[in-house]
């Protein structure tokens, strides 16, 4: 039944003709691991567009959406971990084998007439692949991919006189973004594997070709089956591979969504380019062309002429200056890589920014995985950016702790109030208690008013800690109410620590219809730790109902919004009331 | 068996590794929209009642946050709901029908006389309680369940859902 089916279809095509033609040809040179490496290559090549196509169901290319896509492939979609993760590790495996391919064809002279141009085709394949390998790493948008690209285009850019042009070129205009990712994906999806399967057909082309095997035609095995099981073993022990490294290592991984303008993220190029940029970092500046041009531009010229050598020397000398001048590439490109490790290794700084950008990503993935938060419609940059843990903490952090502090650390000389917990029930009860402590007044020139008024009174402990809860109702108050709204709320008005208060601190703040003030000077305290009053205490410190009545040289100094945008102001706030989402301890996706 | 034929089942052998390593998450990959989207229905505000006049149907938008693949969108409009108020006594004093066509999805539209519901696309008549009026929908507009707040103005609450076009039963959509 089967039989006849398939004799059928032979009537009518051939197609047994056609797989005995690419079965039963004799292997040049013998049947051997070593031309199980080309082969091997072809198949995971193969197995890469199949992997790339279903990837690309579900990719988005632009820089809002592309690495929300890749989060969704990596966490929503069945075995898109698994999908993603062998795509990128058989595309490094496929640079070890093309390059395996290339320096078995230098060391048993195969590279030579007649066969100069499969090795042409070769180092074309190794361009290919690299180019594939580069494009493919920019295309999730993290910040790893998008930090590797501009230092690599900016390797480029230094290359005289074309190379700004090229760069703008490459990144289609000055900034990464949008144009960079259409044409990087263009070039990764389309254009790039377009030209390797030529190079790989043209080169099965002239594998077949007598006129190219002459040398080797003396020894001559079938390929069917026995060269062909080598073929597919070894692309089974690389896709296996790549598997064993998905498994390890969690799948390709994603780091946080790239973000131009996120301080230090430890950048390093691909590894097979981490040489040219350790020889560029350890050179003087005005050597700066050997890295950029003279060094990669010798090279590539050199392995184009190498099949060229034997028109000038004797077969032998030139085999063996073919053998000694690769080697010395592949250890000088040892020897650079193994320093930048070893630099980086030793450098403390570097591992600190790397444990923080492995903080951040997780960060980012908790955030994108969760359905109250999720990558908001502006894109996946603004995940972290409205993020007021995230966000507000480093605004805090730059804008504040020169002269603030938050859990005791600053970036300067303390000069104000430690701002952890500030508008809590915990802060206001721990300045009742010690006012002139470092945390609270004590490290504030002029504010000296909390701290006289602790020596003057009287309040038992019970009544400090029923006086604390009254002013950390404050912090709750919404914007759109006012006093006299919030005083006739019933708890407000019921609790026991207003009489105490209006007693207490009414004789200095005042609170608008509650308490006078006018004993001393003091800011007006409804609304103390809403955003509301941080927001006004950060706008206009100097006001009259703030702390207009310091000295000007002891006042905090203003941030308006030139300074300090609405949003950051709104992270910074959001932040120090712990008004965030929260992670539980949960366990990993997969 | 010969030397020879064990190579090939080994070929054969490799192949197959190689198929099923993508064929089967490959498959897995491209069948994750069947996975449940576990979206929850929960009653939403839609209106009050003072919005709503007797036997006068308004259409009220349903603003979710929406789930857009990896995006969040906040509160975005998901459907649309015809609240028809009904005369004092009858109970339920609101009846919520979903503006999805059930013949294949298209946004209904109140008729230009206010009398009778039109759906644009093939022409679908409905009553203003939701009976197909000629042959084209398979069934009657679909209600959805309403809360009604108390108090002196009341809260209309519904639960959007969505039915599987055509069927001419109602049947919910995960
Ligand atoms: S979709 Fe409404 S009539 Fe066809």
């Amino acid at each position: 039944m089967l039989k006849s089916l398939t004799d059928w279809i032979d009537d009518r095509t051939g197609y047994r003709s056609l797989l005995a033609w690419a079965r039963d040809f004799p292997a040049p040179g013998g049947v051997g691991w070593r031309h199980a490496l080309g082969p091997a290559f072809a198949i995971v090549f193969v197995l890469e567009a199949i992997t790339g196509l279903l990837l690309m169901v579900a990719y988005s290319p632009s820089s809002s959406t592309a690495w929300g896509s890749v989060f969704h492939i990596e966490h929503a979609l069945w075995m898109g971990w698994f999908i993603r993760g062998v795509h990128y590790f058989a595309g490094q495996a496929m640079v070890i084998l093309i390059g395996l391919v290339l320096l078995q064809m230098v060391v048993t002279g195969a590279y030579r007439q007649p066969r100069e141009f499969r090795w042409w085709l070769g180092l074309g394949l190794l361009f290919l692949t690299i180019a594939l390998s580069r494009t493919g790493h920019l295309l999730p948008w993290d910040q790893e991919g998008y930090w590797s690209t501009k230092i690599e285009t900016n390797i480029v850019a230094g290359i005289p006189v074309v190379g700004p042009y090229l760069q703008r070129l490459i990144v289609g205009g000055d900034d990464y973004g949008n144009a960079t990712i259409t044409r990087f994906h263009a070039a990764h999806v389309v254009v790039l594997p377009t030209l390797l399967g030529v190079c790989l057909a043209a080169t099965i082309v002239l594998v077949r070709r007598r006129r190219t095997v002459t040398d080797e035609i003396a020894r001559t095995e079938a390929f069917w089956p026995e060269q062909a099981l080598k073929n597919l073993v070894v692309a089974v022990v690389v896709v296996v591979g790549s598997i064993i490294a998905s498994l390890a290592l969690g799948g390709a991984g994603l780091d946080a969504p790239a973000d131009p303008s996120s301080g230090e993220f430890p950048a390093r190029p691909d590894w097979y380019f981490i040489w040219l940029f350790h020889l560029l970092r350890t050179l003087p500046s005005d050597l700066r062309l050997v890295a950029t041009l003279v060094v990669p531009g010798a090279i590539v010229s050199l392995l184009f002429l190498l099949p060229l050598l034997d028109r000038l020397l004797p077969k032998k000398l030139a085999h063996g200056l073919a053998c000694a001048v690769v080697l010395a590439i592949l250890g000088g490109v040892g020897y650079l890589t193994y320093g930048s490790l070893r630099a980086d290794a030793a450098d403390a700084h570097f591992r600190e920014a790397l444990a923080e950008a492995d903080q951040t990503s997780d960060r980012a993935t908790a955030l994108a995985a969760d359905l109250e938060t999720g990558v908001p419609p502006e894109g996946s940059t603004y995940l972290l950016r409205q993020d007021p843990l995230w966000r507000g903490r480093g605004v805090l952090e730059r804008k504040c702790l020169g002269c603030h502090v938050a859990e005791g650390k600053g970036k300067g000389e303390q000069t104000a109030s430690d701002l952890a917990q500030f508008g809590s029930r915990e802060w206001i009860g721990g300045l009742l208690e010690n006012p002139s402590s470092k945390r609270y007044f004590g490290a504030t020139a002029g504010a000296g008013g909390m701290a006289e008024w602790k020596r003057a009174s009287k309040l038992k402990p019970e009544e400090l800690s029923l006086v604390a809860d009254f002013v950390a109702t404050f912090a709750v108050v919404p914007d759109d109410v006012t006093p006299d709204d919030w005083l006739s709320t019933k708890e407000i008005a019921d609790h026991p620590g207003l009489p105490l208060f209006q007693k207490e601190c009414g004789t200095c703040h005042v609170v608008d219809g509650l308490s006078e003030g006018g004993t001393r000077d003091a800011p007006e305290l409804f609304g103390w730790g809403s955003p509301r009053w941080i927001s006004r205490m950060v706008r206009k410190p100097g006001a009259a109902d703030r702390y207009g009545f310091l000295e000007p040289k002891h006042q905090m100094p203003a941030f308006p919004a030139e300074q300090l945008t609405r949003g950051d102001l709104d992270m910074v706030i959001r932040y120090l009331r712990g008004d965030y989402f929260k992670t539980a301890p949960a366990a990993k996706a997969h | 068996m010969s030397r020879r034929e064990l190579l090939v089942r080994l070929v054969w052998g490799c192949r197959a590794v190689l198929g099923l390593v993508m064929l089967v998450p490959g498959m897995a990959f491209l069948l994750s929209p069947l996975k449940k989207s576990g979206r929850g229905t929960s009653f939403d505000a839609l209106a009050r009642m003072s919005e709503l006049k007797v036997g006068e149907p308004r259409a009220f938008a349903v603003l979710k946050d929406l789930r857009d693949g990896w995006v969040k969108y906040p509160r975005e409009p998901i459907g649309s709901v015809w609240l028809i108020r009904q005369p004092d006594g009858v109970d339920p004093p609101v009846v919520a029908l979903t503006a999805e066509c059930p013949h294949l999805g298209c946004a209904v539209n109140l008729a230009a006389d206010g009398k009778s519901f039109l759906c644009p696309c093939h022409n679908s008549i409905f009553s203003l309680a939701g009976k197909p009026e000629n042959t084209v929908s398979p069934r009657p507009m679909d209600p959805l369940d309403v809360q009604i707040t108390s108090g002196p103005d009341p809260e209309i609450r519904v639960k959007f859902e969505r039915f599987r076009p055509q069927a001419d039963r109602r049947i919910p959509l995960a």
